[in-house]
């Protein structure tokens, strides 16, 4: 489906994850083309949320493969996966609430050593997100939904990755910031940086991508580009239950 | 008569030494959810390691300090390296038992190098004392303020403007989201407990000097002195477990000052069970959290039990049932009379930690309960020894229960800490309350076993007895398991949260659960009272909690059969291969270590 | 007012802070007997932190909640069990090493009788004697429960039965979120809250769950439903009510809050407003 799409990024291969007896993907095959934006859709439980895990190395799949720009990404730790070049948004934000926001953004450099650069980079994310900049050294705990949104992306900008996962980015924000969002991971996006991100919102994850995969009790049962999935009735089929988005 | 200012001093000073321990314990607790129960090992080693600076190898007092922190430093990396970081993805049980058991293994270990007798610790600081107002000030307490306050300044600067410092700050507050960040935690883990333990072993060293003397005792002490602080600080909370040692050592040192020295312990150890039942989030914890959602099944790892077929356990049990009948050794029914009145104890604690949770750490004084009534009530009373045991047992399983009812509300980690703290003031208590208990003289003279008149003084009726009562507490365990009773308590273990919302009340179950579980506990200690015909208030230590710890871990959480098997094992074993007994609380600590790490479920599985 | 005394729950300005977060924001909700109200909205909404509030697994900050005419809020979740509430949880808190039966034997707990004489002060003490000694009432009891939880396992087809002894750690994740709707039907309440109980399940087994839950309703069960899939909640509901950022931002029935401007621009997103004409002319 993806065969005229250049050279992946990422690419998972025939996952099989389980948590204790239960089995979360049978068989997974996803690939991230270079410059992409993927996105995985899929209800409440249908392990979404464990496909972001497996790339970041969070959660070891008990089969398959996973690999980054050609290389095996298992058996690699955690930071070691950030350190090649992945950054993360997770699921509710998951900033360090007790940190000053100028922390929390700057916690996104922690695998870089080039100071200058990574002042000049906060910079950069004050223009990106030039409402931040009042509130640099708030308690990040103290910020609106959508303000810590906005943190949680500059931070996983700050170490400039090749690509971005992010679950759930739109997640309990208000209309407004949920364009603003979206508005920012094509900005993103367009700077060079794949993004993979994993959402419930279908309508609003296609309106972005470059192409989907739909996820259904943890086997793709749909995928392709995202503008012919747009208008497929079968998205909402399979994993709505045969409804409109949710 | 010292001054009140002088208390004000002295609180303070000593609030200094806890909070070296209180805010290691905070560190670990923030990066890892675990409250380390073995810091005080390490304060005891900082002690000891001071020992032999001053004494053996005369450093200069810098010196001395470096040396203590370095050296607790590295035991405290080769704990994390070697204890924990391999439970990382276990069960949350697992951590918890492996600090237990590291503890017990670092206490013997520096009881066998150094033997259990006191030492004196000299300051190397001159002997002289500056009046402020109504108080005097000596070099000492000048030091142990200078290190606290150097140190807090260092902790300071190292969380706010180091990398390591953000990382571990990070880690404390969102651990995956810090390793999202690219924040190895292991190596957080190692600087936190680095830090912690260097801390930890020169708060040791600086006690050793206060008082002028350390011994092994002083681990415990330590041990539930920091979390006293720290829980009243609010766990994980740094600056909050400085203040709660402040605070800590105010309350003792005035508790002293009006009702003298042997109340120390029982006020901190009151203020504990007061925060952790009015504020279990400490004194400082902002407005109510959100409500926790564990998964399932975290806190002890799920497995299927072993199931041995009924005829098997008949035949075994008519073999232990006969075997005095055969030319056997008083030697061999002595160690298993030893074995049984473990395995009473053992049916207790399998039931209250393994079947409904309650990891209780403070065993023993439900065996000082039992053991106490039943030598009061057959000793002042002439009450037969029959039914005192029984009594024993009966005031064992109502006394108990109200005691440790405050911790009813708790879980996990912080069940082992009210019931070890609890279990302190049932000793404190009966070392003070000398018109019932004596005091420290104990109680003597206590009438042996007897049956309808007849006294049980040769080890074969005194086996028999003993077999019999631990096979009718195991078979009425069995039997409450199989009833609602028991899915009712697996069910609160699982989940309380769930089992909350389908109508079982935390309370009634789990009392119900230390009814039954104190009342086998306190039988076994009154048999106890009756053989030994002598007691007193450390008869019943924690290392007897421990050792019927261990013994229900090996057997498997909640399996009756398992407990009885664990308590021939190790009661048996080390006398099999003539084990010498100072060596015993070792390999008990180790077999521990050893069991969660290889075979958490024990040797018969979980029920 | 009628709709009020036939109400079997009534909700008035029910709110629930977290620190900064207003995650339940002075929600009124009225569901009457035998009625099934569905509660939508994105993930963090808010909507489980509204069970939790109805269910006393947490208290609310402001607002009441009346079961049956009667105040209960701020009332330990073991009364309301006992009152005749019963919920299943979102992410499925089964309990692991209990097998199925037991599990669904814990649903049945508030209907203990036998064992458990409402008995003041001693009453404990009794339920521990009679665990031990079992008369006859107390078996008769235990089998009865028994054969009924068989009953209830039956409902699932083949699903749990089978699996009656294994524990539930076992179990596929659909099969654990059957047990928790199996383990509140013990309970026979009068109120049910089921947190998406479809969550994790395909197609079939979503619409065997959806036939279940019409199937509870019909027999005259009043049910309070989170749920994601649409479809499922315009069919089985007598009105919707949407959350966002802790509000009601809509209510109504099915029809009504598909078409409402706000719910689409709120929770289905605005990138929708296409698909929402075809659904609507579908």
């Amino acid at each position: 489906m993806t065969a005229s799409a250049p050279e992946p990024l990422l690419a998972l291969s025939n996952v099989d994850t389980f948590y204790g007896q239960a089995q979360v993907h049978f068989g997974l095959s996803i690939t991230v083309a270079r410059g992409h934006i993927v996105c995985l859709l899929g209800g409440n439980a249908s392990g979404k949320s464990t496909t972001m895990k497996i790339i970041l190395g969070l959660v070891k799949p008990r089969s398959g493969e996973v690999t980054f720009d050609g290389a095996s990404l298992l058996g690699l730790s955690t930071p070691q996966i950030v350190r090649r070049g992945i950054a993360s948004v997770p699921e509710a934000r998951r900033l360090f609430a007790d940190m000053s926001v100028r922390e929390n953004i700057l916690m996104g450099a922690f695998v870089r050593n080039d100071r200058e650069a990574i002042a000049q980079d906060l910079d950069k994310m004050l223009t990106l997100f030039p409402k931040l900049g009042q509130r640099l050294s708030q308690r990040a705990g103290s910020l609106s939904g959508g303000e810590q949104q906005m943190v949680a992306m500059a931070r996983a900008l700050m170490s400039r990755p090749r690509m971005i996962v992010m679950d759930e980015p739109t997640m309990g924000l208000s209309p407004l910031y949920v364009d603003r969002v979206l508005e920012l991971i094509r900005t993103i996006n367009q700077e060079g940086v794949s993004v993979f991100m994993v959402e419930q919102n279908a309508s609003l994850a296609l309106e972005i991508a470059h192409e989907a995969y739909v996820l259904q009790t943890g086997k793709i049962v749909l995928s392709g580009p995202a503008r012919a999935l747009k208008d497929d009735p079968r998205v909402r089929d399979a994993y709505l239950g045969g409804s409109e988005a949710a | 008569m010292s001054s009140w200012l002088d208390y004000t001093i002295n609180g303070l000073i000593v609030g200094n030494v806890y909070a070296l321990v209180a805010v290691g314990l905070a560190l670990i607790f923030g990066v890892s959810r675990l409250i380390n129960f073995a810091q005080g090992s390490i304060y005891l080693v900082g002690a000891y390691i001071g020992w032999v600076a001053v004494v053996q190898l005369h450093t200069p007092l810098p010196l001395t300090i470096i040396v203590v922190a370095v050296a607790a430093a590295i035991v405290g990396l080769i704990i994390e390296r070697f204890g924990l970081r391999p439970l990382q993805n276990s069960v949350r049980i697992a951590p918890l038992l492996a600090t237990i058991g590291i503890s017990f293994v670092l206490d013997q270990l520096v009881m066998l190098t150094f033997s259990p007798n006191p030492r004196a610790l000299p300051s190397q600081l001159p002997e002289v004392r500056f009046q402020v107002g109504n108080g005097t000030i000596g070099p000492l307490d000048l030091l142990i303020a200078g290190v606290g306050i150097t140190s807090a300044l260092l902790l300071f600067v190292f969380l706010r403007y180091s990398k390591l410092g953000w990382a571990v700050r990070a880690a404390s507050q969102d651990r995956d989201a810090a390793m999202q960040m690219g924040v190895d935690v292991n190596r957080v883990n190692q600087a936190v407990f680095g830090i912690a333990a260097a801390l930890g072993g020169v708060s040791g060293m600086l006690v050793g000097m206060y008082y002028n003397q350390i011994d092994t005792a002083m681990s415990l002490q330590a041990t539930l002195k920091g979390v006293v602080a720290e829980v009243v600080g609010g766990a994980g909370n740094v600056p909050g477990a400085v203040i709660g040692s402040l605070l800590l050592g105010l309350v003792e040192s005035y508790g002293v000052a009006v009702f003298g020295t042997s109340y120390r312990n029982l006020f901190a150890f009151l203020l504990l069970v007061v925060v952790l039942v009015l504020r279990p989030n400490g004194l400082f914890a902002s407005a109510r959290q959100a409500p926790p959602e564990p998964l399932t099944g975290t806190f002890i790892a799920p497995s299927r039990p072993v199931r041995i077929p009924r005829w098997a356990l008949a035949v075994a049990a008519a073999g232990f049932a006969i075997l005095p009948l055969f030319p056997v050794s008083f030697y061999v029914l002595q160690t298993l009379i030893n074995a049984w009145l473990l395995g009473m104890l053992a049916l207790s604690l399998t039931l209250v930690a393994g079947t409904i949770g309650q990891v209780s750490l403070g065993h023993a004084a439900l065996l000082a309960i039992g053991a106490y009534t039943s030598a009061l009530l057959s000793l002042t009373l002439n009450v037969p020894v029959g039914l005192a045991v029984i009594g024993g047992g009966l005031m064992s399983a109502a006394l108990g229960t109200l005691l440790i009812s405050p911790s009813f509300r708790l879980r996990g980690h912080y069940v082992s800490i009210a019931t070890l703290a609890i279990g302190e003031i049932v000793s404190l208590v009966i070392l003070n309350w000398e018109s019932v208990t004596r005091g420290p003289i104990g109680i003597s003279g206590i009438p042996p076993l007897s049956l309808f008149g007849y006294d049980l003084i040769s080890p074969t009726p005194i086996y028999w007895f003993s077999f019999a009562v631990m096979v009718v507490l195991a078979l009425l365990q069995g039997r409450l398991l199989t009833s609602h009773l028991g899915r009712s308590f697996r069910a609160i273990r699982d989940d309380d949260i769930a089992a909350r919302a389908y109508g079982l009340s935390l309370n009634r179950y789990k009392s119900l659960a230390f009814i039954f579980g104190g009342f086998a506990a306190g039988v076994s200690g009154g048999i106890a009272a009756h053989l030994y015909s002598y007691i007193n208030h450390e008869t019943f230590n924690t290392q007897q909690s421990i050792l019927a710890l261990t013994v229900v871990i090996l057997g498997g959480l909640g399996n009756v059969v398992g407990a009885i098997l664990g308590s021939v094992a190790l009661v048996g074993l080390p006398e099999v291969f003539r084990i010498a007994a100072e060596y015993r609380i070792l390999i008990y600590g180790i077999v521990l270590l050893l069991l969660v790490r290889f075979r958490p479920q024990g040797l018969l599985g979980t029920m | 007012m009628a709709e009020q005394l036939n109400s079997m729950l009534s909700l008035r300005g029910l709110t629930r802070r977290f620190g900064g977060l207003t995650a339940v924001d002075a929600i009124d909700l009225d569901l009457a007997k035998g009625g099934l109200v569905s509660i939508i909205g994105p993930n963090g909404a808010g909507k489980t932190t509204l069970f939790n509030l109805v269910t006393g697994i947490d208290r609310p900050d402001a607002g009441t909640v009346h079961f049956e005419g009667q105040d209960i809020t701020g009332l330990s979740p073991e009364r309301l069990a006992a009152a005749g509430i019963a919920r299943t949880f979102q992410l499925g808190r089964v309990f692991g090493n209990l097998s199925v039966m037991d599990n669904v034997l814990i649903g049945a707990h508030t209907r203990l009788r036998a064992v458990k004489p409402a008995v003041p002060a001693i009453g404990p003490l009794l339920e521990l004697g009679l665990a031990l000694l079992r008369p006859a009432s107390v078996q008769a009891e235990e089998e009865r429960l028994r054969e009924e939880v068989k009953a209830i396992l039956a409902r699932f087809g083949e699903r749990l039965l089978p699996r009656i002894d294994q524990p539930a750690y076992s179990l596929s994740y659909a099969n654990r979120r059957r047990v928790e709707i199996a383990r509140a039907l013990a309970l026979q309440p009068r109120l049910l809250l089921l947190d998406e109980p479809t969550a994790g399940m395909n197609p079939t087994e979503t619409s065997e769950m959806q036939a279940l839950v019409a199937e509870l309703n019909a027999e005259g069960l009043t049910i309070l439903l989170i749920e994601h899939k649409l479809e499922m909640v315009m069919r089985l509901s007598d009105r919707v009510i949407v959350m966002d950022e802790g509000k009601k931002i809509a209510e109504g029935s099915g029809e009504d809050v598909r078409s409402d401007p706000k719910v689409i621009e709120a929770y289905l997103g605005h990138g929708l407003s296409g698909t929402t004409e075809q659904e609507s002319a579908a």
